[in-house]
């Protein structure tokens, strides 16, 4: 699988690793240094995926997602320096579609990548059962079985499960899980969503030291393993 | 002298009047005319006109109209006894309307008292300058009479500070300071609404000290002079300023609140362009290597292995400065992010993290699955947990076990860590948390440093022993006061 990759980042260094590294791996690269050029770039060379430096001088690297958010359907992983598991949140709460925090080796963002590309062709492909491992979810009948044993689950439990499944392999955040399962009025809760991620990994058999279906992101939220 | 004549003239009026009248009409009783002077004169400048009244009443109507009229003399025993009503019921009724008089104008001088007192307030609450209405209360006090000094000390944080009333000496900012401390005032107590001297002071004697909420009233009262009203004045006038007192201390604090909000988002700064300026030469290294070990670069294995090495050595970097950082995060004493969390979910996301580290060593989980969560900041514990399973990793024997376990001991939760690898020496094991000490030639000293720090700012602590099987970390969680909501 190859693909268009958009490099947004200030260090002359990093752009040049990037575009060798990313070309060995059979994707077309451009680099820019700045959110303004990293628009126009989007605009005209219509990049698959975007790799977004959050620390950029000027317009910085927030002001560009949202400003990109609505003009492009690339996926956008965002790259930080910043330990800080806050500006993950906002920037998948932003539209981001994955975090990369820096530094990291070729290989881990080349898989990264992969992912996100991977979920643009699954989402446009929109079939009913969503599978995942020896995970199967039905949309259409709304039913889930685990190694081909049905599993019974309560409505909040299924809805949470149905929107990791839906952003399969995307770190989705608490406060996105408790808006789409529960309502703009559980936002903050966070043990909510603990809570119950605990009962439906209890009933998949799931052992939340070593999770084959969901997997806590730290500071962020879960992500369903695909 | 002036009543005393209006109250002569008055009764000779009255005896004129009572002449007219009982030379027309035959009128019993007529002497009753004389009780309204003697009222009025009362009431308008008390007793003693009243009492004149009274008198010269007494004489001129025996003179004009007992018998025999003419003189003095009294003949018979209803005159004499007419008289004396007329003496007696005068006296009463003028000492009646002397002390309503007294009453009133007592009643009066409280109500300007507590005019003024209102007054003083609304002023001293509507200033926006605190000092200001303190300066006005302590001029207020000081007019009062018998008190020649009245002064006002803020204690803020500890520091004694004069603030109305004047400058006060060394000595004296000291007693305020042992007053205030102390709760104990010195002279002076204030007791049913009103300031009562403790002790008679001579002249020029040491002032006397009360202590309030947020500060000391200072104060001199000469002993023999202060009244009563006086003193509960200076009584409410204290009380207004325990309330001033007490609003400049809230802003005070206030103000040194953002002040050090303030200084942690500075240090929270600077730790952040720290971070960028120290990783992102590391990120570049990171990409450069890992980009030339991909078999497209067209190097040989002996080359890719030596990229392989130096990018091993850049994470290590990476690594040594993350702990840096932390470690200096947490000197900064930033806040930490605490939320109910259940301590066998982070220890799965830290075991699933470890995964490439663990290999071939098996983690034995020792723990209830009924566990109530703990109030923690994910992210810092997290890396305690790594921390010591790292170190675990590092000592366990090669296909040794490790084990992981936690149980709630009264309200906290106490967790543990351990390894089937070699003893700590007796002498290290309080040792092995200090900053940079390490038992491996290419250990940072940091991890187990950290972790200390992490766990003694939730309020827990942590310590090393060594068990039957191994050493063992075990440190201390506090628990969670929640319950879910599904």
């Amino acid at each position: 699988m190859s693909g268009r990759v958009l490099v947004v980042d200030d260090e002359v260094e990093m752009q040049r690793a990037l575009r060798t590294g990313l070309r060995y791996h059979d994707f077309e690269v451009r680099a820019v240094g700045s959110g303004e050029e990293a628009l126009r770039e989007t605009a005209s060379w219509r990049p698959d995926v975007i790799l977004l430096d959050l620390g950029l001088p000027g317009m910085d690297g927030f002001a560009t997602l949202r400003a990109l958010r609505p003009t492009t359907r690339a996926g956008v992983i965002v790259v930080s320096v910043m330990p800080g598991e806050k500006d993950k949140v906002r920037a998948l709460d932003a539209g981001a579609d994955d975090y990369v925090v820096k530094p990291f080796g070729t290989d881990e963002l080349v898989a990264r990548i992969r992912a996100v590309l991977r979920r643009q062709a699954d989402v446009s492909a929109g079939e009913p059962i969503i599978r995942t491992g020896d995970l199967e979810i039905d949309l259409a009948r709304r039913s889930v079985t685990a190694a081909g044993r049905p599993v019974k689950l309560t409505p909040t439990e299924y809805e949470l499960l149905r929107y990791l499944a839906l952003h399969a392999g995307k770190p989705v955040t608490h406060t996105t899980l408790l808006r789409q399962v529960w309502g703009e009025y559980a936002v903050g809760d966070k043990y909510n969503t603990r809570y119950v991620v605990a009962q439906i990994r209890k009933k998949l058999g799931d052992d939340p030291a070593n999770p084959r279906y969901i997997v806590n992101e730290p500071g962020v939220g879960y992500r369903l393993e695909n | 002298m002036a009543p005393f004549a209006a109250a002569v003239a008055g009764a000779v009026v009255v005896t004129i009047a009572i002449g007219l009248v009982s030379t027309r009409f035959q009128v019993p009783g007529l002497s009753a005319l004389y009780l309204l002077l003697v009222l009025w004169l009362g009431a308008t400048w008390g007793r003693g006109p009243a009492v004149a009244a009274s008198v010269a009443a007494f004489l001129l109507y025996d003179f004009f109209f007992v018998p025999p009229v003419g003189t003095f003399n009294v003949r018979g025993p209803n005159e004499v006894v007419e008289l004396f009503v007329l003496l007696a019921v005068a006296l009463v009724t003028g000492q009646l309307a002397g002390s309503l008089r007294r009453t009133q104008s007592a009643a009066e001088a409280l109500a300007a008292d507590e005019r003024a007192m209102y007054e003083l307030a609304t002023a001293a609450l509507r200033s926006p300058e605190v000092a200001v209405a303190l300066s006005l209360l302590s001029e207020r006090a000081a007019h009062l009479e018998g008190v020649s000094r009245f002064a006002l000390v803020g204690m803020d944080f500890g520091n004694a500070v004069p603030l109305a009333g004047g400058s006060l000496s060394a000595d004296e900012l000291r007693q305020a300071t042992w007053s205030y401390e102390n709760r104990r005032s010195v002279g002076v107590a204030v007791s049913d609404g009103a300031v009562r001297l403790m002790r008679t002071q001579p002249e020029g004697a040491a002032p006397a000290y009360l202590p309030l909420a947020s500060g000391v009233a200072v104060m001199e009262i000469e002993a023999d002079r202060p009244s009563p009203s006086d003193m509960r004045m200076l009584a409410a006038l204290v009380g207004l300023a325990d309330l001033l007192l007490d609003r400049r201390r809230a802003a005070l604090e206030a103000e040194r609140a953002k002040g050090l909000e303030a200084s942690d988002r500075l240090k929270a700064a600077i730790l952040s362009s720290l971070s960028h300026e120290l990783k992102s030469p590391i990120a570049s290294l990171r990409a450069g290597l890992t980009a030339l070990t991909a078999p497209q670069a067209g190097l040989n294995p002996e080359q890719r292995e030596l990229l392989r090495d130096l990018d091993g050595q850049a994470t290590r970097l990476d690594r040594l400065v993350g702990d840096m950082l932390a470690l200096s995060r947490l000197e900064a004493g930033l806040e930490l992010e605490r939320e109910p969390l259940r301590f066998a979910d982070l220890v799965g996301t830290t075991l699933h993290q470890l995964r490439p580290e663990l290999k071939g060593h098996a983690v034995t989980l020792e723990m209830a699955d009924d566990l109530p969560p703990v109030e923690v900041d994910e992210l810092q514990v997290g890396r305690v947990l790594t921390n010591l399973i790292e170190n675990a990793i590092e000592w366990a024997s090669p296909d040794g076990g490790i084990a992981v376990g936690a149980g709630v001991n009264d309200d906290r939760l106490t967790a543990w860590v351990e390894n089937d690898g070699p003893a700590i020496a007796p002498t290290d094991l309080d040792r092995v948390f200090e900053t940079f000490w390490t038992r491996r030639a290419r250990g940072s000293g940091l991890g187990l440093a950290i972790a200390k720090r992490v766990i003694e700012a939730h309020g827990g602590k942590i310590r090393a022993e060594n068990r039957r099987r191994g050493p063992r970390f075990t440190f201390t969680l506090p628990l969670a006061r929640v319950t879910a909501t599904t």
